[in-house]
């Protein structure tokens, strides 16, 4: 009878990681996020629809930040403090601009240089996340009937506890 | 910031809707192979669905399950994680691509791995694989800007070995019928530069703007002439710079700044300096 539980328990566990792998529950586009009232600004509100948040690329290869991308480098340059730490891979924030150059909704997602899934030490982790919070010149848009959302997302390679390269 | 282009959010949208053109099942069955033909005629369906949408990824899951060792799902499902930055699950399904089909996809894997994660040490092994398997000539990344070799060369830079990233482009430049990269010149004189070598570096951004003139061969040169002392000339090409900058012509790319790109911030201090 145990033994019969423990087939159960690992058939379900297989199936579950077959089902993760190969048949996600998606959202409406791949990297949506969900609002959660745990983790969210309740200030913060989307000027167009749920299902109409566009993607950073819909807008051509304009720079979306003032004082274009060099003004995140520098701005994370002056600001992170390197962690003398061995860890190393990537991070990335991904999150919504709203109409009014407001964000919210931000997520985060870790891995190590083989790009397996792992946290870093929240000394790097929670720096990078609150800087990118704090970041004010994501550029907002409208056009003559609404207001424009759109994800945009910043990517960190991290080497050592140090930043070496922001993307995109 | 007002943005009166409503049509052009909307033609952005068809134009991910209609990302590609039929796959040619017909081939498959030519081949009898009718698994693979069954797969394909699936996923043709895919055509009517924007990348990133779930009615996508749907049409593509049910792809993988009918032929799981056909690598085209696994590709085409990574393109919209590749793009939101999901390094994760972007792996993923690109390994599972390139292990299916590695000719096809190694070199794609190798150009995303460099433009979108910088990963200079992945990109090197999957380029240096690929030489081997096709004698040598790795083609060109997946949106045409690069030689599978500039990205060689750029990633040796990288990671710190400069002589090697010159020796890399050379040899691919000195190949008969060699198609030259958009930005092959700017990279090669950026290089040069690092290194002193002054000369080649300007012949290299003349090149650079006589085959696709730039902010940032113009911006690169005005930093030699800074060395070599001849300051109008320095001022003028800064000038130049500036001014092909605001009007666009400047290294562009919708989903990542390329290696070696300027900033106007940048033009302006250079300016701004006492020469």
């Amino acid at each position: 009878m145990i033994r019969m539980l423990l087939m159960l328990i690992v058939f379900g566990l297989f199936s579950c990681n077959a089902k993760t792998e190969f048949k996600p529950e998606y959202l409406r586009h791949i990297g949506d996020i969900v609002t959660d009232s745990s983790l969210d600004d309740a200030d913060f509100e989307l000027c167009g629809e749920e299902d109409a948040v566009l993607q950073y690329f819909n807008f051509g290869d304009s720079d979306k930040y003032e004082g274009e991308r060099i003004a995140i480098y520098d701005y994370f340059q002056e600001h992170y403090q390197p962690v003398s730490i061995d860890e190393s891979g990537w991070i990335r924030v991904r999150f919504i601009v709203n109409c009014h150059w407001q964000t919210g909704r931000f997520r985060m997602i870790e891995s190590d240089e083989n790009y397996n899934e792992r946290p870093f030490d929240k000394a790097i982790s929670n720096q990078i996340l609150e800087l990118t919070k704090s970041l004010k010149g994501w550029i907002g848009y409208e056009n003559e009937e609404r207001g424009l959302d759109y994800y945009q997302y910043l990517v960190f390679k991290i080497k050592n506890g140090s930043i070496v390269e922001m993307l995109p | 910031m007002h943005i009166r282009s409503l049509i052009f959010v909307v033609f952005i949208s068809f134009l991910g809707k209609a990302a590609h053109a039929q796959y040619n099942c017909e081939w498959f069955k030519a081949q009898g192979n009718m698994v693979r033909y069954q797969a394909c005629l699936e996923a043709n369906k895919s055509n009517e669905f924007y990348q990133f949408s779930k009615e996508f990824h749907e049409v593509y899951d049910r792809v993988m399950e009918m032929d799981p060792t056909w690598a085209l799902p696994y590709r085409a499902k990574s393109v919209s994680y590749l793009k939101s930055g999901d390094f994760i699950n972007w792996k993923k399904l690109i390994d599972q691509a390139v292990a299916y089909d590695t000719v096809t996809y190694l070199g794609y894997r190798a150009g995303c791995r460099f433009q979108f994660f910088r990963d200079y040490t992945g990109a090197i092994e999957d380029c240096l694989l690929l030489k081997k398997v096709m004698n040598n000539d790795m083609g060109y990344t997946a949106n045409g800007q690069y030689h599978l070799d500039i990205v060689l060369a750029l990633s040796y830079k990288a990671l710190g070995d400069p002589n090697k990233a010159i020796e890399t482009i050379l040899e691919r430049h000195h190949e008969a019928n060699y198609m030259m990269g958009i930005f092959d010149m700017l990279h090669l004189g950026v290089l040069y530069a690092e290194q002193g070598d002054l000369q080649k570096a300007k012949a290299c951004f003349e090149k650079q703007e006589a085959f696709n003139d730039l902010a940032e061969n113009r911006y690169y040169l005005a930093m030699v002439y800074k060395k070599l002392g001849q300051k109008k000339k320095y001022i003028e090409q800064l000038e130049k710079a500036k001014s092909l900058y605001t009007i666009g012509l400047k290294m562009n790319d919708p989903y990542q700044a390329p290696m070696d790109k300027i900033y106007l911030k940048q033009i302006e201090i250079a300016l701004a300096e006492h020469f």
